[in-house]
């Protein structure tokens, strides 16, 4: 077992900062997947969140002198991921591209034959949360998907609790039109 | 627009059981958190060769020549100086600086530009500038910046009297530093008397140029 796994944040961004820039690996070992869902669920793919994921991971080694809490190391990511989801979708948004989902970002292999129910069911929900606003999505995405309290998410995004049931009440009644919308 | 009622969005919220529901609303609850229940909550994997990528860019960024000049330079060092001395030695270069800094002291103040930042040349590249925040009934105050790796404890500010202004002088190198201060250990703070600028990351920073001829924000 790598000794370097149990070193906390703080001290390896302050190690990496003093040129000890192969202890940025601890980094990504420790982050790379932990964002991955809440990319892929933002973006619609699993190459997308890929593709996302690594860039900010990149972007955080070139903006590391900037983190001014480097024991908050993770949260920071964050942030730089978030900007870069928004980004993108925003980019595709302009372009006209609708957010589509690969089906290996929505759905694990059928195990039954109930699941293709349950599989439907589940393309549904993702393709009608492709339709939210950004912000709308990132707030369902972080409250059912990672399971975060609002209080968590406010502490991650910045935005108020109240501002973040104002998007989440939005996004249940325009989910619940766009599967309505679905079925007939 | 079909809207959920309030209750079955506290429902999905977590905030009301079913059973708390009016039994009216039940139905719209039980639809509600099918549609909950259809999410996807998959761990997603990427893929293994990711660490191995990233690495690869983040070596080449580390070794461009740009890059490790301006690292030499920003980077704060550990130094540890040893010294064997008689103590009568010790008494007297203690003296003899403490003489340096009165005379330094009674000297006539270098012009400084107006503002929280104030600044006098020491060498060619360095330049003192002295940081001041009005900040009634803190119990600490620091400044952390581009210049120390944002340290919270590297550069504390300390009290002038009682009246809530804190102040701090630092040896500067030439070039564009961003800061902010940091009131309690806790709360960031932008310094009022200079312009701030976005950080990327919705907090703003203040931002100090510092020539050799001095310093003044921008």
């Amino acid at each position: 077992m790598d000794s370097r796994n149990g070193t906390p944040d703080e001290a390896v961004v302050r190690a990496v900062l003093a040129g000890d820039v192969e202890l940025y690996a601890v980094l990504v070992e420790r982050y790379r997947d932990r964002y991955a869902r809440y990319a892929a669920r933002m973006l619609g793919s699993r190459d997308a969140a890929e593709d996302a994921v690594q860039d900010a991971l990149v972007r955080a080694f070139d903006r590391l002198a900037d983190c001014r809490e480097p024991a908050k190391f993770a949260g920071w990511l964050f942030l730089i991921l978030r900007n870069r989801c928004f980004a993108e979708r925003r980019r595709n948004q302009r372009q006209g591209r609708p957010l589509e989902y690969a089906d290996e970002a929505v759905a694990g292999p059928e195990r039954s034959d109930g699941a293709v129910e349950r599989r439907e069911s589940v393309q549904a929900v993702e393709h009608a949360l492709g339709q939210l606003t950004p912000e709308q999505r990132e707030a369902f995405v972080l409250k059912h998907v990672e399971g975060l309290s609002y209080d968590e998410i406010a502490g991650l995004t910045g935005a108020t609790v109240a501002s973040l049931k104002m998007r989440m009440h939005r996004a249940y009644d325009r989910l619940r039109d766009l599967l309505k919308e679905h079925e007939s | 627009m079909t809207n959920y009622p309030l209750p079955v969005k506290q429902l999905l919220d977590g905030e009301l059981t079913l059973a708390e529901l009016p039994p009216e609303l039940r139905a719209a609850g039980e639809e509600a958190l099918g549609l909950v229940a259809s999410v996807d909550r998959t761990p997603v994997t990427l893929s293994p060769t990711l660490d191995a990528r990233v690495m690869a860019a983040v070596r080449h960024r580390a070794t461009s020549r740009a890059r490790r000049v301006w690292r030499w330079f920003a980077t704060p060092r550990d130094l540890e100086l040893r010294l064997r001395v008689r103590p009568w030695a010790a008494w007297a270069s203690g003296l003899a600086a403490a003489a340096g800094v009165a005379l330094l002291l009674t000297r006539p103040p270098a012009r400084v530009p107006a503002g929280a930042v104030a600044a006098r040349v020491a060498t060619p590249n360095v330049v003192f500038v002295r940081f001041v925040l009005y900040a009634p009934g803190a119990k600490r105050v620091a400044v952390a910046g581009t210049f120390n790796q944002w340290d919270q404890t590297a550069a504390p500010l300390v009290p002038a009297g009682t009246g809530g202004v804190w102040s701090t002088t630092l040896a500067l190198p030439v070039g564009q530093h961003q800061y902010a201060f940091v009131v309690d250990g806790r709360r960031w703070v932008a310094d009022p008397a200079a312009p701030a600028v976005d950080d990327g990351f919705g907090r703003r920073n203040s931002v100090v140029a510092v020539t050799a001829q001095g310093a003044r924000t921008l």
